[in-house]
């Protein structure tokens, strides 16, 4: 590849496309990391662009991803590249930047160095960027079609009429398609600024064809100039690539809302379902569930503590140090995956204990247990506040859980499509617990009927218990999901449980179809107004008298649809009282 | 009868000496939330400010007289903000008070400093639209933070802005003076993200896209951001405030949006809100403030490590001692009892008309992030810092605007 690489090179310096290398390109970067104000900097790596040496990529992304460092011992600094593993003492194989060799001591042997007693070459985003306008032109032949066509887009973006030879010459031979396609829009928006007329006409239907969301900006340009200058058949062709790129958004606007929804809906389910088994087979009212979130996702940051440098939490006065396992790459990244079954625990070992101490007492008295847990809830907080600080703690998402998929323009993040999966998995697995196991057929009983069960030999308050420490743990994994996409702080819990309750009253008390349901039904609900209440906010102003209120509160999207929602569900629970499934039960008190 | 007198005697020795011992110290007001939601941030204001008395104090206090505090807790709760203020001034009589965050408690104190004719020092960022002869705004007007950076980013190159904010006055405020001054740069309307909303007549009456206080769904608006960002040259300038900056930028991130596609400058997070951010997502996302913990002069060294030595060896209940950081608004509220100081000392005298007169003249104090000098508009001309922000919370300056005026009036200026 390397070959070809430079072969292709080379054929494009006669081009005129690529200067020849006047100086070394090793001697240029120095030259860059020891230059005293940034724009010199910067003009120095600018300089490289069109540069074939092979060895700038490497030395750039060093430099990008902080590999560089600047060793100092005697007169001149001298620029050095850490590479290879560490050892025992932190410090690793160190080559000099200007030559590629190894560092060598007084003595002629290699030096090895540890980056934390040197000084790291900084850059700033506009030094990434120049370094990206160098790489960028290797990229055009990188082996990576991701790389390749992100590096073709920009060419694209940037309209650069001097890289349309690269691009063409590229255009027969490129055999990914999404490169393809990057290729050939990159063409047709430079061809955007050609003088003729047909070129233009033909990059318009190329632009039509291809509908890309990145050219809009540029076919608006183009319609607005082809009207100042009265030139009817371009601003027509002008006009209906709009028009495509404008409907192929309609649709990804239409399946981004219905992602999004299915994701909000799924974070409302993991929410809810443990108050599902709580407040909907036990009756009772715990205001605590939002802690047991909390637990979830406390736990999950002092799992990620662990499997890195360790924490000291200041527990109530006393410090209470907890040692790292100091992990890192992708021994560390595993800390998720640890977390979920620990959450798990934590948050039911609370919720049992939790039950034992007040909720047992409180059996059939929501009211009593609505203010008995909302005390808990309280303390709970304060509890947080105690050990953890008021403060949020950062918990960082794990590299499999950050980015995204984007499918023919719909962006899929990987924590959002995780949560859906996610939520499904826990939803099966509830169902296979409650209907296929021997404590799920207790709980059933006992829930149905409790003296019934308890004539029968159920240990009725045993099964309470583990019921109570089920649904406390749903809620601490549900934690453990929301620390990967929000806040983690002692209120965490607080903007989740009315959520939760509204999820599960809606859906029908005890039925856990029916949180389904409502769980999708609300998000998604929600996520469509977000999406479209700006849009159909102008056609609000009929409304008689408070026309020009609605319509500004509509631009306030994310309040004004949780207002609608609300409303929705009041009008709703007038109609269907006890929720979309009624559950039918045995017992002579209902 | 005789055994009373003596009572009396004591007594009037026991307040002689106390009127004696209040000869030898001035009141000075400390006016913070130190409990609710405002406590994370002005907890370390309050902090500083009795790290700045002790250091006065040390070297012999103003016009020879010792600094005494007087601490009240404004409990992040607006009304009672404006009742601790009647406290001090009524009833302890203080020379000056530092405090406030939020604008809306800046608001609900006003009427009493007004009524009271006390003076009350502000150190936090704030919208402009406000001029009065009882505050000394030692804070960032909108000058001096929001239309720097936009000038940044013109330089940058960039051609599209993105508006975002949590719903309340200092982003609505902001963000219409910057509609109106990205407009007098020549950028049109249409490159303008994030909605606008319109009163009867057609005109602009809010720019951008608001949330809620502790929102945490930033799927739709990061969806629309990347859209708008899809043809380059987009950057987002964000109000947005504390806790639903972290919801924000993990979906920001996840979007694959980054500091070289799309940069974020955000306005209401400094070095101390880090704390609570996950900093590896914000790297190359910038910040713009009069003050950096990052600058490299002797004076700023200087600050940050006297004000870590007075945090270790300080008693005042309620000080966290770990992982401290200063950041702008703590310096700015360092700095002006400095300059309070540098007034009085120039009037002679701890009465607020003689110490207005002398602090509109124009007084000049070398703090931390450089030369601050009053206005005779009652801000304060300072250097303006443009920073990146490092994966350890830290920024680096990339640009800075030597001695920028203080000018709260911005709105129709700018045709």
């Amino acid at each position: 590849m390397k070959y070809i690489q430079r072969l292709l090179l080379i054929t494009l310096l006669p081009l005129g496309v690529i200067a020849p290398a006047a100086e070394s390109a090793r001697a240029t970067i120095v030259q860059a990391i020891l230059a005293p104000d940034a724009a010199q900097t910067r003009t120095l790596i600018t300089s490289l662009t069109g540069n074939p040496d092979e060895v700038i990529p490497p030395l750039l992304e060093a430099w990008r991803t902080d590999q560089l460092f600047i060793y100092r011992h005697g007169e001149t600094p001298v620029p050095v590249q850490l590479t290879g593993e560490k050892d025992a003492d932190g410090a690793r194989a160190a080559l000099r930047v200007d030559s590629g060799e190894p560092l060598l001591d007084a003595a002629g042997q290699p030096l090895r160095l540890a980056s934390s007693g040197l000084k790291a070459v900084d850059h700033t985003t506009s030094l990434r960027r120049a370094m990206k306008g160098v790489l960028d032109v290797f990229d055009i032949v990188s082996p990576d079609p991701n790389r390749r066509s992100k590096a073709i887009q920009s060419f694209g973006l940037a309209q650069d009429t001097t890289k349309l030879a690269i691009l063409l010459e590229r255009l027969p031979r490129e055999t990914d398609p999404r490169v393809h396609r990057a290729l050939r829009e990159a063409v047709a928006l430079i061809q955007l600024k050609d003088a003729k007329d047909e070129v233009k006409l033909a990059a318009l239907a190329e632009l039509k064809a291809l509908h890309t969301l990145s050219s809009t900006d540029f076919l608006q340009r183009a319609l607005k100039e082809a009207e100042e200058k009265k030139n009817e058949p371009v601003a027509t062709a002008a006009k209906s690539a709009m028009y495509a790129v404008e409907s192929h958004r309609s649709t990804v606007d239409f399946l981004g809302t219905l992602f999004r929804g299915f994701s909000l809906g799924s974070i409302l389910l993991v929410a809810a379902l443990g108050l599902a088994i709580t407040f909907g087979l036990m009756r009772v009212i715990n205001m605590a569930h939002g802690e047991m979130i909390a637990v979830g996702a406390y736990t999950t940051y002092l799992v990620q503590n662990i499997f890195g440098a360790g924490v000291t939490i200041p527990f109530f006065g006393f410090s209470l140090p907890i040692p790292g396992m100091g992990l890192t790459g992708s021994a560390y990244q595993w800390y998720f995956i640890a977390a979920l079954p620990l959450s798990f625990l934590a948050a039911a070992i609370v919720g049992i204990g939790l039950e034992r101490s007040v909720i047992q007492w409180l059996y059939r008295r929501p009211l009593e247990s609505l203010l008995a847990t909302w005390g808990v809830s309280l303390i709970l907080q304060q509890v947080f506040r105690l050990m953890f600080g008021a403060n949020n703690v950062q918990v960082s998402s794990p590299v499999y859980l950050s980015g995204n998929w984007t499918v023919n323009d719909v962006l899929l993040g990987w924590n959002r499509v995780f949560v859906i999966g996610f939520a499904i998995l826990i939803v099966f697995g509830m169902w296979l617990v409650l209907s296929k196991t021997s404590l799920g057929l207790l709980i059933r009983a006992s829930m149905q009927n409790r003296q019934m069960a308890a004539c029968m030999g159920v240990r009725t308050e045993r099964v309470n218990m583990l019921t109570f420490g089920l649904g406390s743990g749903l809620a601490g994994l549900a934690g453990a999901f929301l620390s990967q996409i929000g806040n983690v702080g002692p209120s965490l819990g607080q903007s989740y449980i009315i959520d939760s309750f509204m999820v599960v009253v809606v859906g029908g008390v005890g039925s856990i179809a029916g949180t389904i349901i409502s769980a999708f039904g609300i998000g998604g609900i929600d996520q469509v107004l977000q999406q479209y209440l700006p849009y159909w906010a102008p056609g609000l102003a009929w409304v008689p008298g408070i026309g020009g209120f609605l319509q500004n509160l509509a631009q306030d999207a994310a309040v004004f649809g949780k207002i609608l929602v609300l409303g929705g569900i009041i009008l709703f629970l007038q109609w269907k009282p006890a929720g979309l499934f009624v559950t039918r039960s045995r017992s002579l008190d209902e | 009868m005789f055994k009373s007198s003596r009572y009396l005697i004591a007594a009037g020795a026991l307040l002689a000496s106390a009127y004696a011992q209040a000869a030898d110290t001035v009141k000075v007001g400390v006016l913070h939330s130190l409990s609710g939601t405002m406590a994370i941030s002005e907890t370390s204001l309050r902090d500083v400010l009795l790290f700045t008395f002790d250091e006065i104090n040390a070297k012999g206090g103003v016009l020879g007289k010792k600094i005494e505090p007087v601490v009240v807790d404004g409990a992040s709760n607006w009304p009672l903000f404006a009742e601790k203020a009647t406290q001090l001034l009524e009833q302890d009589k203080v020379a000056v008070t530092f405090g406030c965050w939020t604008s809306v408690s800046r608001k609900s104190v006003l009427p009493v400093f007004e009524k009271n004719n006390g003076l009350l020092f502000y150190p936090v960022q704030y919208e402009g639209e406000e001029e009065s002869q009882n505050v000394a705004y030692t804070a960032e007007a909108v000058n001096q933070q929001a239309t720097p950076a936009v000038d940044y980013y013109l330089a940058e190159g960039k051609k599209k802005f993105y508006l975002l904010g949590s719903d309340y006055v200092y982003p609505q405020t902001t963000n219409l003076v910057l509609l109106e001054y990205l407009l007098s740069k020549g950028v049109p309307l249409d490159n303008i993200g994030g909605g606008f909303r319109r009163d009867g007549s057609g005109k602009i009456i809010s720019a951008g896209k608001y949330t809620p206080f502790g929102h945490t769904d930033y799927q739709q608006i990061v969806a629309e951001i990347k859209q708008f960002a899809a043809s380059g040259d987009a950057c987002v300038i964000s109000t947005l405030n504390g806790d639903t900056n972290v919801p924000f930028f993990k979906e920001y991130a996840a979007s694959g949006l980054t500091a070289e596609t799309c940069p974020v400058v955000s306005f209401s997070i400094s070095e101390d809100e880090f704390r609570g951010l996950p900093a590896d997502q914000l790297v190359g996302q910038l910040g713009c403030w009069t003050y950096f913990q990052s600058i490299d002069s002797p004076a700023n060294k200087k600050f940050v490590a006297d004000f870590q030595a007075w945090l270790k060896k300080t008693t005042v209940p309620g000080v966290v001692k770990e992982g401290r950081v200063t950041c702008s608004p703590m310096v700015l509220s360092y700095v002006g009892v400095y300059l309070w100081k540098a007034a009085v000392e120039k009037a002679g005298s701890f009465d607020v008309d003689k110490v207005r007169a002398a602090f509109k003249s124009g007084i000049s104090f070398d703090g931390p992030g450089g030369r601050v000098t009053s206005q005779p508009n009652m801000h304060v001309t300072k250097n303006v810092f443009i920073g990146e922000t490092k994966a350890d919370g830290q920024f680096k300056i990339v640009k800075s605007f030597d001695n920028v005026y203080g000018e709260p009036w911005l709105k129709g200026k700018f045709k």
